[in-house]
């Protein structure tokens, strides 16, 4: 049995059947990009902060854009390569093709990982805050991941696990940072666990909460089929009697209670949770996201309860790059303030000299850029001024205005520029003439905090989610087309036709991850 | 009960150029047969369906009786943990009847229908019907089960997690499905989050299945099978195709930016200052829409609906002119017709939406385009029902259910007319009416014809008859309890009764007493119709039983087959042997008239399949018995 028309069209369509299909497969593809490029449009026009606009670097994207319109071009040669019969051409034009995939991850990675070491502060206020923690104190969290200074600090005295919920990697990380210190943890109370007691005192470990987990499930699943039996009885015999005849389910209800004397000898124990007391008390600190913190007591999200002192826990940031009041001015004026004012009054030039200093400077840099503008623009008719300083430039203190301020505006030595405007500015050399303030936010006036991460706000999150889509399907493209590149030549040599049209719809798929491309950089870098 | 691939098999010539028969393995599991394919879809789906059933009748038990502890013959599928867990001294609580009813929803839609309606009847019969040897990429179909299936484990392995399976709906709103299951510490591991990832792979799934269903339409006919030849199943699975391929990617669009919401704390659809009784002021940038997750859930959902139809009533279109011996009326109406209401089911999704606060200028616009689609779906249902009319009609299995099917369809569409308006909707949405309006599509309308589908071409699957008795015992039943169930849901629907109480409206009882409290004794007026409810949902689970043993034992006991045509039809799939082989057909095959030539005047029987070389003997009668078919 053989398919028919793999390798030759079929005459009334015209095409093969992989053609057909690498088109369909490209219309579900565009309904696939279709939806996030709608929802792109749908959450920027409801988007109830000022949208952060041109906010990353364009050149990497600017590098992005070329290459991948490169590619595209290398790989029509490729295949016009394999048209003509000339295996070296399609070798070398595949190989470039696949090169600039690379470059393209390469730079998208650099661009992701800058991001990922980017700290952002919202205040209670609207008050936006960039910059970074302090690195040489940073902590590790249980998987390992870097927690900065964003954390959450408790002096536990007494933990109590939900022998359910406990997560198992929590519980050894608060072993870990115990034995650290010193610590002693240890059972509270007695507990009876298959009919064995285990003693006040016991140290706790994973294994200790494992086996009372254990004798709670099965305790519970005890009770509750002893329950549900005497339950299903009273029902028996409730609807069996002469005067609930004919009543319905609601009013038999009220009247039916499980015997509890009559079960009591059936039922286990159950030990829903197990309290442990921390001797001495214990500084612990978790991420913020893992933690409901109270004065007295605080939960963690696998339940477990931490009695003790909320420590002071600050958000530490060293090198604030970047001062954002747009979203301040936004709330400002649906309440009708005055902008200025609301700024004025915020914590942040309240409690910091280096930011007021910066917002002063910010306010002098604005008035030059209005006269500036009315100068060389003029009024229109009315007498507006034609041309006025942005949002952006009268409210956001950026880090190129934080060089500017230090140094006067820089444009020293280029390899400097070019890489800071990859990865942002280079502190260590920065550092010196204090262009960057250092700020030390309590944690009452921390509205969120994070990296530039999809969690920061739906900006990022559209940005990540698409331009990742995107890269998964660069990375599928370069697998496949590299397949055709190392493993193609078997299938050139028994029928060259073959792999021409094979490498026709890998082509058509890697012109339209280009054409993706050409729509987000728009989009994401320049509007 | 698969295809025996022996009788066929001289046209068997591998691609690597050497003869060897297939392993079990290769066979029967990782085949890339579609007819074997289309057999594990169909037994797949059929499981599912029997445990979306299930799901249901806890549901049920809990609407009709809930004060009692669930009784013993649905509660002995739980382990005690798990009885722990979810039931309340084996009373279904709230969280373990959201949990059901939204699995409920997902498994019945998602893994049951139409894994039956197109995985199945699709893939077994589509290249058969266009005189195709296979699919156009068999492996790629091969694959597209086994996510499928992947996708549906995921999504039921939920049931054991901590968390518990999804139990946002079946539609999966945020910001409710955004927060569900927030507690668990790996979010990767929860239920909800499971679902999402279930719902990915079975996009996936359908996007290869799609392709290669439209690509084999498209170039794999046979000669002559021009497209105005095409057997209007064939037509249906085109359009279905087409449906999947575009409505679905924005689904997968929406499951994966609700995934990131989930996993890495964005807020595409988080609005800001979003504030829960336990969670307090959520800690999330907000920002986002919980209204744009409606609009691409329903760009999918609704469409969706005709993914699940469209197959069903295919079925139904092949059995009746079978059974009737005369040609379906108004083939090209159909034609025209489905092929518009694919267009059409595009532009109606915010009709599920009227109760969001779009703006009355986008609900007047998807009201019109809604009352726009029932023309060609009534279109449709008309011209089978005419077919009808003047046939010698044979009450064989298939027809019985086909027949049910027209009247059970009409209830589901007319009883959709008033949902379609926005004024009336405002008051119906989210009532038993609406789940009584789609249930009566689904159920008996869908459902009956996947079960005519069954019994029309069991006997070319597997060389045998299904009884005769047996079905008779399976439909009467099923036919009676589904209007049992779901006609008093439009009725307490009207009376305004909830479609999401757990406790069927039990709570409102005790208010009834008080005089003013209207509503408290509209609802005591109409809730004991639950109980008759429950009770026709439990008969008619019984009632499948004798369907399940005539599947089985009519593989071994069952009639067997005098010829390879035994309902003496015209369409290409009656060509093959009996079971078709490897490769299906043994001639070289080709079309040489329409679809549906029974009865021609002046042929010599009443059927003149498709496949049958018009007589060049007899020049005179040539005209008359070559209508131009194709034109």
């Amino acid at each position: 049995m053989e398919i028919p028309y793999i390798f030759t069209p079929r005459k009334d369509t015209g095409m093969v059947n992989s053609k057909i299909a690498i088109w369909l497969f490209l219309a579900s593809e565009v309904m696939l990009f279709g939806g996030f490029f709608s929802s792109y449009v749908y959450l920027r026009l409801g988007a109830d902060y000022p949208w952060p606009e041109r906010a990353l670097p364009v050149l990497p994207g600017l590098i992005n854009t070329f290459v991948l319109i490169a590619s595209s071009v290398t790989v029509v040669f490729a295949w016009a390569g394999l048209k003509l019969r000339k295996w070296r051409m399609f070798q070398v034009n595949m190989s470039i093709t696949i090169f600039c995939a690379a470059i393209f991850m390469v730079l998208k990675g650099i661009e992701y990982n800058v991001k990922f070491h980017h700290q952002a502060v919202r205040l209670d206020d609207y008050t936006i805050l960039e910059g970074h923690l302090n690195y040489d104190k940073n902590t590790l969290d249980a998987n390992g991941k870097e927690v900065g200074e964003d954390v959450i600090r408790v002096q536990a005295e007494k933990l109590t696990f939900s022998t359910m919920r406990y997560h198992a990697a929590w519980v050894e990380e608060i072993l870990r940072q115990a034995t650290e210190k010193g610590s002693k943890i240890t059972l509270a109370e007695d507990v009876l666990i298959e009919g064995q007691s285990v003693t006040k005192g016991t140290e706790l470990s994973v294994a200790l909460l494992k086996r009372v987990c254990k004798n709670h499930l099965d305790s519970r699943g005890n009770n509750a089929s002893v329950r549900t039996d005497a339950l299903r009885d009273e029902w028996t015999t409730a609807k069996a009697k002469a005067e609930n005849a004919g009543k319905r389910g609601w009013e038999i209800a009220p009247t039916i209670e499980i015997n509890a004397e009559k079960i009591a000898p059936l039922l286990k124990k159950e030990t829903s949770s197990l309290a442990f007391v921390v001797n001495p008390p214990l500084q612990l600190w978790f991420p913020h996201r893992d933690i409901k913190e109270g004065d007295a007591q605080s939960r963690l999200r696998d339940d477990t309860v931490i009695d003790g002192k909320l420590l002071d826990s600050p958000v530490n940031i060293h090198n604030l790059d970047a001062i954002d009041f747009r979203h301040l001015v936004m709330k400002a004026e649906e309440k009708g303030l005055d902008p200025i004012v609301a700024i004025e009054n915020s914590w942040l030039i309240k409690n910091s000299e280096e930011a007021k200093a910066a917002w002063n400077w910010n306010k002098e840099q604005t008035a030059k850029l209005e006269k500036e503008l009315l100068d060389n623009y003029g009024v229109d008719e009315k007498g507006v001024a034609k041309r006025v300083p942005t949002e952006t430039e009268r409210y956001r203190i950026g880090w190129k205005d934080f060089i500017s301020k230090a140094n006067g505006v820089d444009k020293g030595d280029a390899e400097i520029v070019i890489s800071e405007e990859f990865f942002g500015p280079n502190y260590k050399l920065r550092e010196a003439k204090h262009t960057f303030p250092h700020l030390k936010i309590p944690r009452k006036e921390v509205f969120l905090s994070g990296k530039f991460t999809p969690a920061w706000n739906t900006y990022y999150a559209i940005y990540f989610t698409m331009t990742f889509l995107h890269g998964l399907h660069v990375i599928g493209g370069a697998v496949v087309l590299g397949y055709y590149l190392f493993r193609g030549k078997k299938m050139y040599q028994s029928n060259p036709e073959w792999l021409a049209n094979r490498v026709e719809v890998g082509g058509l798929f890697w012109h339209f991850v280009d054409l993706v491309w050409i729509f987000l950089f728009p989009i994401l870098y320049l509007m | 009960m698969s295809a025996h691939a022996a009788t066929a098999d001289h046209s068997h010539h591998d691609d690597h150029g050497h003869h060897h028969e297939p392993g079990f393995l290769q066979k029967y599991v990782f085949s890339t047969d579609h007819k074997t394919i289309g057999i594990q879809y169909g037994i797949t789906a059929m499981l599912f369906l029997l445990f979306g059933f299930y799901l249901m009748m806890v549901m049920r038990w809990s609407i009709a009786y809930p004060h009692e502890p669930l009784p013993g013959w649905m509660s002995w599928v739980f382990t005690d943990t798990w009885q722990a867990r979810w039931l309340q001294d084996g009373k279904v609580t709230g969280d373990a009847y959201n949990m059901f009813g939204a699995m409920h929803g997902t498994i019945m839609v998602f893994l049951g229908v139409v894994p039956l309606g197109f995985g199945a009847f699709g893939n077994y019969v589509t290249p058969l019907q266009i005189g195709a040897v296979d699919m156009a990429f068999p492996k790629l179909n091969m694959v597209s089960y086994w996510v499928y299936l992947l996708g549906g484990l995921t999504m039921c392995a939920s049931f054991f997690m901590e968390s518990g399976a999804a139990k946002s709906g079946w539609t999966n709103y945020s910001p409710l499905a955004g927060f569900a299951d927030g507690q668990i510490v790996n979010q990767w591991l929860a239920g909800q989050t499971q679902w999402l990832l279930g719902l990915v792979l079975l996009i996936t799934s359908s996007l290869l299945g799609s392709v290669n269903f439209i690509t084999t339409i498209i170039n794999l006919r046979a000669r002559g099978m021009t497209w105005m030849r095409l057997p209007f199943f064939v037509w249906a699975m085109l359009v279905t195709g087409f449906l999947l391929l575009l409505a679905f990617p924005p689904l997968e669009a929406a499951g994966i930016m609700q995934l990131v919401d989930r996993v890495f704390h964005s807020s595409f659809f988080m609005p800001s200052g979003l504030f829960t009784k336990s969670e307090g002021l959520a800690e999330l940038s907000g920002g986002g829409s919980p209204l744009l997750f409606q609009h691409l859930f329903w760009f999918l959902g609704h469409p969706e609906v005709y993914v699940l139809l469209l197959p069903s009533i295919a079925c139904v279109a092949e059995i009746i002119p079978v059974n009737t011996r005369r040609p379906m009326w108004g083939y090209k109406s159909m034609v025209y017709g489905v092929i518009v209401l694919g267009f059409l089911s595009f532009i109606v999704w915010a009709h599920h939406m009227y109760l969001t606060g779009m703006g009355p200028k986008i609900s007047t616009w998807f009201q019109i385009t809604t009352v726009l689609i029932s023309v060609p779906s009534v279109i449709l249902l008309t011209a089978l029902m005419i077919s009808l009319w003047g046939g010698s009609i044979r009450f064989t299995p298939a027809m019985i259910w086909a027949c049910a099917f027209i009247p059970m369809f009409g209830i589901g569409g007319l009883t959709g007319l008033p949902l379609a308006f926005n004024l009336v909707d405002l008051h119906l949405h989210d009532t038993y009416y609406v789940i009584g309006h789609f249930h009566y599509v689904v159920a008996p309308g869908i459902l009956f014809g996947l079960f005519g589908g069954v019994h029309h071409w069991y006997p070319k699957i597997t060389g045998r008859y299904m009884s005769k008795t047996l079905n008779h015992l399976h439909f009467w039943p099923t036919l009676i309890c589904m209007n049992f169930l779901f006609f008093p849901m439009l009725i307490q629907g009207m009376a305004g009764f909830h479609r999401r109480w757990y406790n069927g409206g039990d709570a409102y009882l005790a208010k009834a007493a008080d005089s003013t409290n209207v509503f408290a004794k509209t609802v005591a007026e109409f809730i004991d119709l639950n109980i008759m409810m429950s009770w026709a949902a439990w008969l008619m689970a019984l009632f499948q039983l004798p369907f399940i043993i005539n599947l089985f034992f009519s593989m071994f006991r069952g009639k067997k087959v005098e010829s390879d045509n035994p309902w003496n039809a015209t369409t290409l799939e009656w060509a093959t042997p009996t079971p078709p082989g490897h490769g299906n057909f043994t001639f070289d095959v080709a079309s040489y008239r329409g679809p549906y030539e029974y009865s021609q005047p002046g042929a010599d029987k009443d059927y003149t399949p498709q496949w049958e070389k018009p007589k060049v003997e007899a020049p005179t009668e040539a005209p008359a018995t070559a209508p131009t078919a194709d034109h």
